[in-house]
């Protein structure tokens, strides 16, 4: 009997327990569980799963240390400059100063105002950046933050990291299950970390972050 | 130091109410529970005693964003880039769950460009940026945020010509100068008097005095006197932070090193500090008392009594050497 360790937030799938109270009985093998089967706690897919006990470096394996993406900072597009804005309107509120994080919050109004939208947006466009950050941006950007001994650059990165993982997740079974996945069920977002939670029990804590639960969400149709 | 006010964050105040209690100012009690600025004196009374963990001690002036290297910030500015692009994208797709990758990306782009430097809204980056944006002047770019938020962020260096801000810094820088030659001439005076010099003590004493007046002239051109009542609130606040935060690790520290003379020294201030701190809150709480009140004073290690004890609480001289004020 084995275990599996998930990636993104640790749950351990143990083959000796199952998960009785999802229907998985004691002893069912890794392999027989569905393909969709996805992390009860994070919603990752069974590929962000590790065998515990085996060599826990595929991340180091699949890091490339390519450097092509360097992006001039004087050139920021209207919606990055919308993100800094309401990032600083975020930091005016942690000191407690609501007026200046209003003030913010205008500014990347005009500037979300002024952005073009995406011409022909669909899903698949997502999943072909969240490969493209997967495979070579995030790993990039950890070498040089590693190197430069910035460790909040790298908690940072650890974050979206594993949040894009769940994306791809969310995405690929969005791809297989459409609408079905939705239904009668609650999106709730992580505002600290933009881990993205599906289903109706919460989990005390995110897990990715860690804050508790309060600070997530609800996220309505539209 | 560093001044530091104190603020509540309602979501998580329990009610408890014990900052009321331990305010010496009362500025923890008010109707729309919003700490009172101007009478926070900056003790720290309120968030030791919070039992919610609802109050912070926020500084006035935040450090300067920490250094960024070139590299890394490209290496974030490349992934802004990226989760920018799909919370476009999402943001052109319906449902819920794209409605939440929009959201999402928001979030992971707004905590990676803040690692890429933009950490703090006082910081010289983001006063770089709000600058650029008023000359660039993009269009519809609604100026007069910026300006407020410029005014808002760092409003009082802009208010004040350069010259004056060095003049005012010069004048602080002397005042420090002036009032430590002060001290160290009383102690070469006393040193040559021991040794019978007396001539040279006299010099020294003279001087110290001379430094003590252009200290005094520096200070007031400063602007730093307030009325008693402010500065009472400057005397609890500087005396509070020397016992509670400066002066412990330096005991320590003494401690480790084993010099027996500086950690006397450090022991006797920072206990007197204390008890200097404590009187200052008596003084600006019956600051209207006209009945006269005598103070004493140890000669020995500074601790002040408002009787004459019987040995100093401090050092133990006798209560007989303590000097009446």
């Amino acid at each position: 009997m084995a275990k599996y360790r998930c990636s993104v937030c640790g749950f351990v799938y143990d083959e000796a327990d199952g998960i009785p109270e999802a229907g998985i009985a004691a002893g069912t093998k890794w392999e027989d569980l569905p393909d969709d089967w996805a992390c009860p706690l994070c919603g990752a897919e069974k590929a962000e799963f590790e065998k515990q006990g085996e060599s826990d470096s595929v991340p180091e394996g699949k890091r490339k240390p390519v450097i092509d993406t360097s992006v001039d900072m004087q050139e920021l597009s209207p919606l990055e400059l919308s993100a800094l804005c309401t990032n600083l309107a975020r930091g005016c509120e942690k000191q407690y100063k609501p007026e200046e994080a209003a003030l913010f919050n205008e500014l990347a109004d005009y500037f979300k105002s002024v952005s073009a939208p995406a011409k022909d947006p669909n899903f698949s466009q997502l999943l072909d950046l969240i490969e493209k950050d997967l495979g070579q941006g995030f790993s990039n950007a950890k070498a040089v933050a590693s190197d430069a001994g910035d460790r909040g650059a790298l908690r940072a990165l650890t974050w979206s990291e594993k949040v894009t993982r769940v994306l791809k997740s969310l995405l690929s079974r969005y791809e297989k299950q459409g609408d079905a996945m939705l239904e009668n069920t609650g999106v709730y977002v992580c505002t600290i970390c933009g881990f993205i939670y599906i289903g109706d029990k919460l989990p005390e804590v995110c897990p990715v972050c860690k804050v508790p639960n309060w600070k997530f969400e609800k996220v309505e149709g539209r | 130091m560093t001044k530091k006010y104190a603020v509540r964050n309602i979501r998580l105040c329990t009610k408890d109410c014990l900052c009321l209690y331990v305010c010496p100012t009362g500025a923890t009690d008010t109707e729309n529970s919003i700490i009172d600025m101007e009478k926070c004196i900056g003790c720290g009374d309120c968030a030791d005693a919070c039992p919610s963990g609802a109050i912070s001690m926020v500084p006035f002036e935040y450090p300067p964003q920490q250094p960024k290297t070139e590299s890394v910030v490209s290496g974030l500015n490349a992934l802004l880039r990226s989760k920018s692009q799909q919370e476009n994208i999402a943001a052109g797709l319906s449902g819920k769950l794209a409605k939440a990758i929009e959201k999402s990306n928001r979030i992971m782009a707004e905590d990676i460009i803040r690692e890429a430097g933009y950490m703090l809204p006082q910081s010289q980056n983001t006063k770089n940026f709000l600058q650029s944006l008023l000359d660039q002047n993009p269009e519809g770019l609604p100026r007069e945020t910026v300006e407020k938020l410029l005014k808002a962020l760092y409003g009082s260096e802009e208010d004040k010509p350069k010259s004056e801000n060095k003049t005012l810094d010069n004048l602080m820088e002397a005042f420090a100068g002036e009032s430590q030659a002060n001290r160290k001439y009383l102690a070469y005076a006393r040193k040559a008097e021991k040794e019978g010099k007396l001539n040279a003590a006299k010099l020294f004493r003279a001087t110290s005095d001379a430094e003590t007046l252009h200290a005094l002239m520096q200070f007031e051109a400063a602007g730093k006197i307030g009325s008693t009542a402010e500065n009472l609130k400057d005397g609890i606040a500087g005396e509070t932070y020397e016992y509670k935060e400066m002066y412990p690790p330096f005991v320590k520290e003494a401690e480790a090193a084993g010099n027996k003379a500086a950690l006397r020294a450090f022991t006797f201030a920072m206990k007197a500090e204390e008890v200097h701190a404590r009187l200052y809150k008596e003084a600006l709480e019956n600051l209207d008392q006209t009945e006269e009140v005598f103070y004493y004073l140890c000669p020995v290690c500074g601790n002040i009594e408002k009787f004459v004890p019987d040995k100093c609480s401090i050092c133990g001289v006798p209560g007989e050497k303590f000097i009446k004020y």
